[in-house]
């Protein structure tokens, strides 16, 4: 086991290594000059050179790199061309906000998601089928920024319960981890209900019932049980992608996460922010999957891990 | 679990029901984004020099109508040529870190800003300076390498406030996040997308009455707008003009509509077939429904420019319009011999406003024959593609819808770098590749005195050569559109589109 889980870590240096070639050269080749956008409009050509050396893009791309390799290995992220700040210090600030929201959008959608998904999985073809589903297609199809505004109108301008936005007590979190919640739970739903519609049709869930189990247990030991791996999968993956930040729901909320840091900072090819966020997210995701693999063998023990 | 902003942040956020007057003396700026520095040679930013001029100031500064008004400096001389200018500063003025504002603190400050080594962003504001001499501790002569007019505007700038010497030895690069000036208030806390200022008992006017200021980055509009109406901002910028209704009836709503400096235009390249002619460039403009222009893209919150410069700007002329006649835009272009009119391609960045404006100018110029695409590119790839060239035919934009806004507020900025042959790309911004001696002359002679009957002169003339030879299609000076609370009284736009307040602005 801890075999296994030093092999996996090890596994992710060549990848985050692989994805830091591949996010410097990505930004890199962008069109559009960095110090001709820091500069500002009204910027002379003297300003411009001052901020292009003052950025080191006057070096050669390879130097450029070998230089951020450098300083990566040795946990320097560099410095914000936009703000001058280090970057380390940026994506901690937006870490926190972005980690909370994912957090506890992830845990009320996963909740519903699955409950409704095993109602519908269960109920098949009746009314609470019917209903979870059209529940789960609504939140799919609702936009979250219209949804978002929605909530806005009511909970803020109308009844004053909730703050517009802005990250601060726990008040602040609610409606933001709502509207974001809602399309996963909506895709959990659906998950869940056909992979326990497969599960139910298994020949031991048949000899499970056929020995004369209660429904209670074919259920949630038998059916769901095994329905939840490709469950797991997916809320793995869905948790990465919120990590990543929720652009939409941070822009409505103003909710300052790691999503508005990157488009901001795609908006102004500030380099070292959007090449460290990239290599955060792939860093997240490594560790998501190694998650997901543990769980794997939680849930059926059948599984091995080597 | 989570950390705590600024107690009035929570105040705001948590109170029930409250009216929107309820949070006296700390008054929330809702604006789009976040501040990025505070170190005033270093940004261009409007969000970010707002909150400097607020922590810092000038030597002179312009006030809410863009006219000069003595700031650290009480007076000052120029010798005729204006290649010399004596300050007399301020006494018994002090930063916010405690050490005394005077002559050295200048010299301090221009010799930083200026200084190509410290690759400050506005460095060019001081590229006109030979040399900065303490004459006493309240005297500072500033002398010129060149003569250049406009000099007190220049320094007028929020680029060139005066830090404490001290707080920049201290921090280094990190005085950006560690600002010390001798402005009326001075930093709290500044957090990702919140920045919070005290005002500065000390303030050598006299204390501001409001306590507290904390911007705010809402990118979303509605967001803003909802903030505003839930009470838990005072100010809002901008108001997108089609929201302006929603809002305007709100009796505890006061919506902010003045002019700004900022002229929309499309830039034809006059050395390109067909702009090189005359009589095309008249005949667009002439093919333009500028009224109309204002309503469909500003929904009427706009003026349509009469003079190459909006009219708040120093030595501005108002020049007459080309009215909305589209039979003499199609003799122009027959007399030229483009009877059946052209193709030709409109490029501009891909946000709201502008492409609602290019979607019009497609219309409005299909109605005389002349077939538009329209091209939305992103604002990086636009800026590469308009300054990668070395010489006027490595230009690919041959009609590019865009605008400028003069930071100094003086004619020279708003005329020299989009319309002297010197400012030919990469150097400057003379997108339309305008070239004419006359003009040219002009804007020279406006810089050689600083005379202002001169330069009047000057300047009248360069605007009548450049608005009779159409280089652009002379569309609009939109409007700020802002909104705040009945309580508050004295904070404003300024027409640079930065957030402002008077000295004795107070919130109840």
């Amino acid at each position: 086991m801890l075999d296994y889980l030093a092999r996996r870590l090890a596994g992710t240096i060549p990848v985050l290594l692989a994805v830091s070639a591949f996010s410097f050269l990505f930004v890199h080749l962008l069109p559009g000059d960095p110090a001709r956008l820091v500069a500002g409009p009204d910027a002379t050509p003297a300003d411009v050179e001052a901020v292009r050396q003052a950025m080191g893009l006057d070096k050669p791309l390879i130097v450029q790199y070998l230089h951020y390799l450098y300083d990566v290995v040795h946990l320097n992220l560099g410095r914000s061309i936009k703000t001058q700040q280090t970057v380390a210090e940026l994506i901690g600030q937006r870490f926190m906000p972005t980690f909370w929201l994912t957090v506890v959008s992830m845990a009320w959608s996963l909740v519903v998601g699955i409950a409704l998904g095993v109602l519908s999985g269960v109920k098949r073809g009746r009314w609470q089928d019917q209903g979870s589903m059209v529940l789960a297609i609504s939140g799919l199809s609702f936009p979250s920024f219209w949804l978002g505004l929605l909530l806005i109108d009511l909970f803020s301008v109308r009844l004053r319960w909730l703050p517009t936005g802005g990250y601060s007590d726990w008040k602040s979190l609610i409606m933001p981890s709502f509207t974001l919640g809602v399309a996963v739970a909506a895709v959990m739903a659906r998950f869940t209900r056909s992979a326990f519609v497969e599960v139910t049709a298994e020949d031991y869930v048949r000899t499970a019932r056929a020995k004369g189990l209660r429904e209670r247990v074919v259920i949630w030991k038998h059916t769901l049980r095994n329905a939840l791996i490709p469950v797991i999968t997916l809320a793995g993956l869905q948790f990465g992608f919120l990590l990543g930040g929720a652009i939409v729901v941070e822009t409505v909320f103003a909710w300052p996460g790691l999503g508005r840091l990157l488009v901001d900072s795609v908006s102004y090819r500030d380099y070292p922010v959007i090449q460290a966020e990239i290599l955060l997210f792939s860093f997240e995701f490594v560790m998501i999957n190694l998650v997901v693999d543990l769980l794997y063998a939680v849930v059926n023990p059948e599984i091995r891990l080597q | 679990m989570f950390r705590a902003f600024a107690s009035l942040l929570l105040a705001a956020a948590v109170v029930l029901g409250a009216p929107l007057h309820a949070y006296a003396n700390d008054l929330v700026v809702a604006l789009t984004a976040d501040v990025l520095g505070l170190d005033p040679a270093d940004l261009n930013d409007n969000i970010s020099q707002s909150a400097t001029r607020l922590m810092f100031d000038g030597l002179y500064r312009l006030d809410h109508d863009m006219k000069l008004v003595p700031d650290l400096a009480t007076s000052y001389e120029a010798n005729e040529d204006a290649t010399e200018f004596t300050f007399h500063l301020r006494k018994g003025v002090m930063f916010q870190d405690g050490t005394p504002f005077n002559a050295q603190a200048v010299k301090f400050s221009f010799d930083r800003a200026g200084n190509p080594a410290n690759h400050l962003k506005r460095q060019s504001l001081f590229s006109m300076v030979a040399h900065t001499d303490v004459v006493d501790d309240y005297t500072v002569r500033v002398v010129l390498k060149y003569p250049f007019g406009a000099f007190v505007n220049d320094i007028a700038h929020p680029g060139a406030q005066i830090v404490s010497p001290k707080s920049v030895q201290q921090y280094g690069k990190d005085v950006a996040r560690h600002p010390s000036g001798t402005g009326r208030y001075e930093l709290v806390s500044w957090s990702a997308d919140t920045l919070v200022m005290k005002k500065n008992p000390n303030y050598w006017a006299g204390a501001p009455k409001i306590d507290t200021i904390t911007y705010r980055a809402i990118p979303e509009d509605g967001s803003r707008m909802a903030m505003l109406m839930a009470g838990e901002a005072q100010f809002i910028y901008p108001v997108p003009p089609q929201l302006v209704p929603t809002i305007s009836h709100d009796p505890r709503i006061v919506v902010f509509d003045k002019p700004s400096i900022f002229a929309v235009y499309v830039a034809l390249n006059n050395m390109r077939k067909p702009f090189t002619d005359v009589r095309v460039r008249q005949a667009l403009n002439y093919a333009v429904d500028k009224q109309a222009f204002i309503k469909v893209v500003y929904n009427g919150y706009a003026d349509p420019m009469d003079s190459p410069e909006p009219a708040l700007m120093d030595f501005y002329k108002k020049q007459g319009s080309y009215s909305y006649d589209p039979e003499k835009a199609k003799q122009l272009l027959a007399e030229a011999g483009y009877p059946n009119g052209f193709d030709d391609t409109l490029t501009g960045v891909n946000s709201t406003l502008p492409v609602r404006g290019m979607e019009f100018i497609q219309q409005q110029l299909g109605a005389v024959g002349i077939r538009l695409k329209v091209e939305e590119l992103e604002a990086g790839v636009l800026t590469a593609k308009m300054f990668d060239v070395q010489k006027p035919s490595d230009a690919t934009i041959t009609m590019l819808y865009g605008g400028w806004s003069s930071s100094t507020g003086d004619a020279d900025w708003a005329l020299r770098p989009l319309l002297a042959t010197s400012a030919f790309p990469p150097v400057l911004s003379n997108l339309s590749w305008y070239s004419n001696p006359i003009a040219d002359k002009g804007i020279q002679d406006g810089l050689a005195t600083t005379d202002p009957a001169k330069r009047a002169a000057a300047y009248a003339t360069v605007q009548a050569q450049v608005w009779k030879d159409g280089p652009w299609i002379f569309l609009a000076v939109p409007h700020n559109l802002a909104a705040y609370v009945k309580g508050l009284k004295g904070a404003y736009m300024r027409p640079d589109a930065q957030f402002d307040l008077d000295p004795d602005a107070t919130l109840n």
